[in-house]
């Protein structure tokens, strides 16, 4: 349950996409080159992954057991990670990561040890570096809030080939410049770790309630929800590790916001409304865009904007099918799609 | 700790009565039942009885025992894992289950795990259907699931034991001693059923290509029993049950890689009940204490945990009053308090009083009446007055109509109000109107029940998520449940052949006011059927469970559906007459080898057996 609360990320730094060779040729690489995927967190009884095909006119609401059957694909679905044609599907529920081949979503192996409720992956040099919350400190309160750690995972063998313990609570990661950036809502620092050395090379004091980050331009856009304070974007220059803030008003207090920047402009949402804001601004817009056509019992649950077009996912009631929807820069509503329980990520296959 | 104690008080007991017995001897037989108003005030509902004839041919657990022999929908979460119910497609905490009188649902979540309970350590197991809130309180919306220990004061000396083996090294041990004379009569009983419950999953294998089986499945239930009565005069007597049991149980993985977690229950439960007959005036007095506390261990090689525990009193006044013949009046007051305290939903106290007025009058033995009103009183919410009304007509010998409309309640529970964080302080109970008409056809050896009801569910307690995604329970839905029963029972005897069969079958709908969706894990069908076959010392039987899909999914979702199953169990014994009966059984459960799941990603076991020794002397 606890784990439902927790937010979906991006994990896709635009760096992640420089390994792959994409071609535009018209050969595609398999049935699901060229659209996105959208991770379903699902329930105790698993989850799934729905495709949806550039022109968004393709879709099949659950991808994994189309290609793989009844082979289970582990539940609650966190992120998906890529490197060269292979995709990972992180399950936290089942300490599983998923490997798959992104363009058939032929699974490929199972990389299903040394992981303790796995959250986010990227990749650096051949290696998967992957956030494990451990256990929590409602169960285990001596070392609940300390036992988290990096699992290093060797994506020739699939296997967790070492540990970097964190001696915090972690979350998302991203990689940015050879140096690995995470942060969890429970933890004040945005932790920095050298993937060359495997070692922790500092932190950065952000205060709490982190979720959403995203990098550009040698800055790092985190955006903190905050429970009893106002939201806030941390900017982080990452030359200095200097930080500036831009604090949410009240109206814009939001129990889960997301961030994403799309050509110098920051997408950010509070409940469920959808701002923009230039990367150079100080102070936040406080007109939406547009308001989600989320469901009475739903909250934004997942959130994108890639190309010109921005991806809204509606968590639902956490029992039954949900919806994700495409928009345009200016909110009109593109495309709506039926997807699977708790929708909490897009995932572009381009 | 509380079995060790609760030996030593057994033994104290025991030795009262083999010396008690050697004292008059006078053959005077009678029963007490534990449970007088299950059969003075259920004449306008159906009741199922499950005698000890029944719960013998059964595995020891009660989820096999009402699974194979009643409409209770089962949800397992793999063999012998936590089970829940539903009764009349009413949610898990909406059947009650009543311990000699007494309704021992947790007032943690509300609900009872039926394989924490082995039916092998009561006398009868009482399957009622319908509301019952008035007799039994809260959480009696679709049902009452009753746990009987009936009293025999007759001058015996009688002991039972049964011994099982069986596939995944099930094993159970189950012993009952009876004791009595004409004022003396105890009951002493101790039962263990343990698994390592490691079996195979058919046709089912990891990506590396390796068979899976069910780890971390193992189980073991231990309870122990004592209950005494005794007769210090025709107008007077005392009960005393108690009990005490612990589950110490592994959690089957879902994948292989998850990490292994256990959970640790247990309760002890007394009751002294005294019992008062004076002519037109009767009185019956309750106190109980019932303990209840849960280990959670998130992570089996850390010795860490979370915890709930409960301490329930409660005490209540029956006074009965025959104002005629044909007229019983009783008046019911109760008090109860229970104090909750747990890493999830701090410390927190709550008393609960109430009064019920209970009528029942038989204009003739064929036309009988019932109406009952009761209202509770407490700090905690607003309680609604709950009220039942019956009528059972016996047009013929042919045939009976009963006809009941009643008013039922669930409240509550401790999680729901004070779970941190999320628990909603201020929420209604859940309340139910219902009506059920009942059918009942007797032909010569053939008994038929027939009973179409209907149930208009109110403020249904639901845990959705908040901003923040903060989980916190609110009285949303609105459902309609209605369907049939069909009960069916037919015995014969040609010369020393004797056969019975019986069957039930149950159509359900019960359906979300606003979605028009059927309730996720509510079966339209669900069927059952046995037949059994003695001649002489020996006897087999033959017994099916039909079980309908379910959708897994609110949004009903046609691909997310548990399967419809139907499993088979075949068992044959023989009684070598020794001592006063010592039966060897022979048992093959899942006989067609049925690949099925009771829950989505949770296969059951395939083809299994289990033998078993049952000694009466």
């Amino acid at each position: 349950m606890k784990k439902i609360t927790q937010f979906l990320f991006l994990a896709l730094s635009v760096s992640l996409f420089v390994s792959c060779s994409n071609d535009d040729s018209d050969n595609p690489k398999g049935v699901y080159d060229d659209g996105f995927f959208i991770l379903n967190e699902g329930s105790a009884d698993g989850g799934s992954v729905s495709f949806v095909g550039e022109d968004l006119s393709t879709f099949n609401a659950d991808v994994y057991k189309t290609v793989n059957g009844a082979d289970f694909v582990g539940k609650y679905l966190q992120n998906i990670f890529f490197d060269g044609d292979k995709a990972y599907i992180i399950s936290g529920g089942s300490n599983v990561i998923n490997v798959v081949n992104r363009y058939t979503f032929q699974l490929i192996a199972k990389i299903d040890s040394d992981l303790a409720n796995p959250r986010y992956g990227v990749v650096k040099d051949g290696k998967a570096y992957v956030t494990n919350a451990n256990t929590y400190s409602y169960s285990n309160p001596a070392t609940g809030d300390t036992d988290d750690y990096v699992a290093v995972i060797n994506l020739t063998t699939n296997k967790v080939e070492s540990k970097i313990a964190l001696n915090s609570t972690a979350n998302r990661i991203i990689e940015e410049n050879n140096k690995l950036y995470i942060t969890d809502a429970s933890n004040s620092k945005l932790l920095i770790l050298n993937p060359s050395t495997k070692a922790l090379e500092g932190s950065v004091e952000i205060g709490f309630g982190a979720n959403s980050m995203e990098e550009e331009d040698g800055y790092l856009y985190i955006l903190k929800n905050s429970y009893s304070d106002r939201s806030e974007i941390v900017k982080v220059k990452l030359s200095d590790k200097t930080i500036a803030k831009i604090t949410f008003p009240e109206s814009l207090d939001s129990g889960q916001g997301f961030l994403d920047i799309e050509d110098n402009k920051i997408y950010y949402t509070a409940n469920n409304d959808v701002y923009v804001m230039s990367t150079s601004a100080t102070a936040a817009s406080t007109t939406p865009i547009f308001t989600a056509a989320i469901s009475t019992d739903g909250s934004i649950y997942g959130f994108a904007v890639e190309d010109d077009k921005i991806y809204v996912s509606d968590s639902g009631d956490y029992a039954s099918n949900s919806k994700a929807f495409v928009y345009n820069l200016s909110g009109a509503l593109l495309k709506d799609f039926t997807v699977g329980i708790a929708p909490n990520g897009f995932y572009f296959n381009d | 700790m509380t079995l060790k104690k609760l030996f030593s008080f057994c033994f104290l007991f025991l030795c009262q009565f083999i010396w008690a017995q050697s004292d008059t001897i006078t053959n005077l037989k009678e029963v007490i039942v534990s449970d007088a108003n299950l059969i003075k005030y259920s004449n306008s509902q159906s009741v199922l009885k499950l005698n000890d004839s029944i719960i013998n041919k059964n595995e020891p657990l009660l989820t096999d025992l009402l699974n194979f022999n009643s409409t209770i929908y089962f949800k397992e979460y793999g063999r012998g894992m936590l089970s829940t119910v539903s009764f009349r497609g009413t949610t898990a905490s909406q059947t009650a289950v009543i311990w000699n009188g007494i309704n021992i649902n947790s007032q943690m979540n509300g609900s009872t795990d039926f394989n924490t309970i082995s039916g092998t350590d009561y006398n009868s197991v009482s399957v009622k259907a319908g509301g019952g809130s008035v007799l039994y309180g809260s959480g009696a919306i679709g049902g009452t699931v009753h746990l009987n220990n009936d009293m025999k004061f007759d001058n015996k000396f009688t002991n039972k034991l049964r011994l099982d083996y069986g596939s995944f090294n099930t094993i159970g041990i189950n012993y009952q001693t009876n004791i009595s004379n004409d004022k003396w009569s105890t009951q002493i009983g101790f039962s263990k059923n343990s698994s390592t419950n490691d079996y195979k999953y058919l046709n089912r294998y990891t990506w590396r290509g390796e068979q899976r089986w069910n780890q971390n499945g193992q189980y073991d239930i231990i309870t122990v029993n004592a209950n005494a009565g005794y007769k210090f005069n025709a107008k007077n007597r005392l009960k005393l049950y108690t009990q005490a049991s612990n589950t110490d149980r592994n959690t089957s993985l879902l994948t292989e890689s998850e990490i292994k977690t256990k959970y640790k229950s247990g309760f002890n439960r007394n009751l002294l009940e005294y019992d008062g007959d004076f002519g037109k005036l009767t009185t019956n007095l309750k106190a109980a204490y019932i303990f209840e506390d849960f280990q959670y261990f998130p992570d089996n090689s850390l010795n860490l945990f979370t915890f709930g525990k409960t301490e329930n009193l409660i005490t209540k006044a029956d006074i009965g009053y025959s104002l005629s013949k044909s007229t019983q009046l009783n008046a019911i007051a109760d008090y109860s308090k229970t104090k909750g305290y747990g890493s999830g939903f701090g410390d927190h106290a709550r008393e609960i009083s109430s009064v019920a007025l209970l009528l029942k009058q038989d204009f003739s033995t064929d036309w009988k009446n019932e109406l009952s009103v009761r209202k509770e009183f407490t700090e905690n919410y607003k309680s609604p007055v709950l009220f039942s009304l019956g009528t059972s007509y016996q047009f013929s010998e042919l045939y009976n109509l009963k006809v009941n409309v009643s008013r039922n309640f669930r409240i509550p529970t401790f999680n729901d109000l004070y779970w941190e964080q999320g628990g909603n302080p201020d929420l209604k109970p859940e309340s139910s109107y219902q009506a059920e008409i009942g059918n009942v056809f007797s032909f010569k050896n053939i008994s038929l029940t027939q009973t179409f009801y209907y149930i208009k569910i109110q403020d249904l307690l639901q845990w959705v998520p908040g901003r923040g995604g903060i989980w916190s329970p609110k009285n949303t839905d609105k459902v309609n449940s209605y369907g049939s029963e069909t009960l069916l029972n037919w015995n014969k005897q040609y010369g020393k052949n004797h056969f019975t069969a019986s069957a039930t079958y149950a159509y359900t709908i019960s359906e979300d006011l606003e979605t028009k969706n059927q309730l996720f894990f509510v079966p339209f069908h669900k069927a059952t059927g046995a037949v059994s076959y003695s001649r002489n010392k020996i006897s087999a039987y033959y017994q099916f469970l039909y079980n309908g899909f379910v959708y897994t999914q609110t949004d009903n979702d046609p691909d997310k559906i548990v399967k419809d199953y139907t499993v088979s169990n075949i068992g044959v014994d023989y009684d070598f007459n020794f001592l006063n009966s010592f039966k060897l059984g022979f048992q093959l459960l899942n006989l067609f080898n049925k690949n099925y799941e009771s829950l989505e990603s949770r296969p059951m076991p395939g083809r299994n057996f289990n033998i078993y020794l049952n000694f009466k002397f």
